[in-house]
């Protein structure tokens, strides 16, 4: 066989094993939290192009350190997950930078972490003054992850005391002007009910590049053609502001009537309308 | 418009609410959306039932704009 012969063959092989090595080492290889990780893969990578396109090497060695290199990737890997000490010690343990906002100088010392260091991996994460962090913690794959103090967050919803409607993942129903039943069928939706919300949109089915649907039914489009305005849902924002009407209206009723009966009747509903508004305003947006 | 007429237009309004609210009742997954949906029906069915009598009675006090 000629030479290139043997370099295809050769090329085929080695393609075929390591995709079935990444393949069998999982995401953890591609998330590369460890150094070890990092390495294995270089090595195996560097094994196949040496291998591919060199005809000094012999194959049998090459294949035989690529699967030494994926076995041991793989049994550590294995063993990790089954073994809290041998995880320590394979992927190393996260180290304690900033406690009750002190910096632990020990630790950082011992990780070759300098002030400046420390001050810059801050300032990925947005921080620029030590006094705001809480918290910090060094990472094994070399990450610094800050939990800031509590008056230097944000405020969420939960802070404010804010009552919020639950946020469920939407449903992809249109993916390139195709119907994506599965999508449809996590909402117990059908086909039909599609055609008739986009006819509602005026828009045919060939021209939505993008479709998903929130939990509450409500359909959002992308039309290929960027030109055509969709209309943007106005159901709810409607109905809450016909509800706010009728609870004015009636207040108004209750003000203009002379009839000591009929005012109470109108401020006690207006009162009632009031509670439904607070009651349905989260889910009205 | 009479105080009859404007009731009248206020009544309609709190139905065609009732009405979406109830769609929208039917077309949520959440559960306690569906709660809050259907509690909120049916205040509106209670407002609904006042106005009507308040109408009948507005009618028998301004009978010429019926």
């Amino acid at each position: 066989m000629p030479n290139w012969g043997i370099v295809i063959l050769k090329t085929f092989t080695l393609i075929t094993l390591l995709f079935l090595m990444t393949k069998l080492l999982g995401k953890r290889q591609l998330a590369q939290f460890t150094i070890f990780e990092y390495i294995s893969g270089i090595v195996l990578g560097g094994i196949v192009a040496i291998h591919t396109s060199t005809m000094k090497y012999t194959f049998t060695y090459g294949i035989i350190s690529m699967f030494i290199w994926f076995i041991i990737t793989f049994a550590v890997e294995q063993f990790s997950l089954k073994n809290k000490s041998f995880r320590d010690l394979f992927q190393g343990k996260s180290a304690v930078l900033i406690q009750n906002g002190k910096i632990m100088e020990d630790n950082l010392k011992k990780e070759g972490f300098s002030s400046d260091d420390l001050l810059e991996h801050l300032r990925y994460k947005d921080i620029f003054n030590v006094a705001d962090v809480e918290f910090a913690v060094l990472e094994p794959s070399g990450m610094v992850n800050v939990l800031p103090k509590k008056e230097s967050l944000p405020p969420t919803a939960k802070d404010l005391e804010l009552k919020l409607a639950p946020a469920k993942e939407p449903q992809t129903v249109v993916m390139d002007g195709e119907v994506m039943l599965e999508g449809l069928a996590n909402l117990s939706l059908n086909p039909t009910w599609l055609e008739i919300e986009l006819e509602k949109m005026n828009v045919s089915i060939e021209n939505v590049f993008l479709g998903q649907v929130d939990h509450h039914g409500q359909l959002t489009v992308d039309l290929y053609d960027d030109n055509i305005a969709v209309p943007s849902p106005t159901q709810k924002p409607l109905l809450k502001a016909q509800m706010k009407k009728c609870q004015a209206d009636l207040e108004l009723f209750a003000l203009a009537t002379e009839n000591d009966q009929s005012k109470k009747m109108y401020d006690k509903n207006s009162e009632k309308l009031q509670q439904a508004i607070d009651l349905v305003k989260p889910y009205l947006k | 418009m009479t105080v009859g007429s404007e009731v009248r237009t206020c009544y309609a309004t709190i139905k065609s609410i009732e009405a979406e609210l109830s769609t929208l009742a039917v077309e949520t997954t959440d559960n306690k959306a569906k709660q809050s949906l259907e509690k909120s029906i049916q205040i509106m069915e209670e407002i609904k039932a006042d106005l009507d009598k308040q109408l009948i009675m507005l009618i028998n006090e301004e009978p010429q704009y019926k």
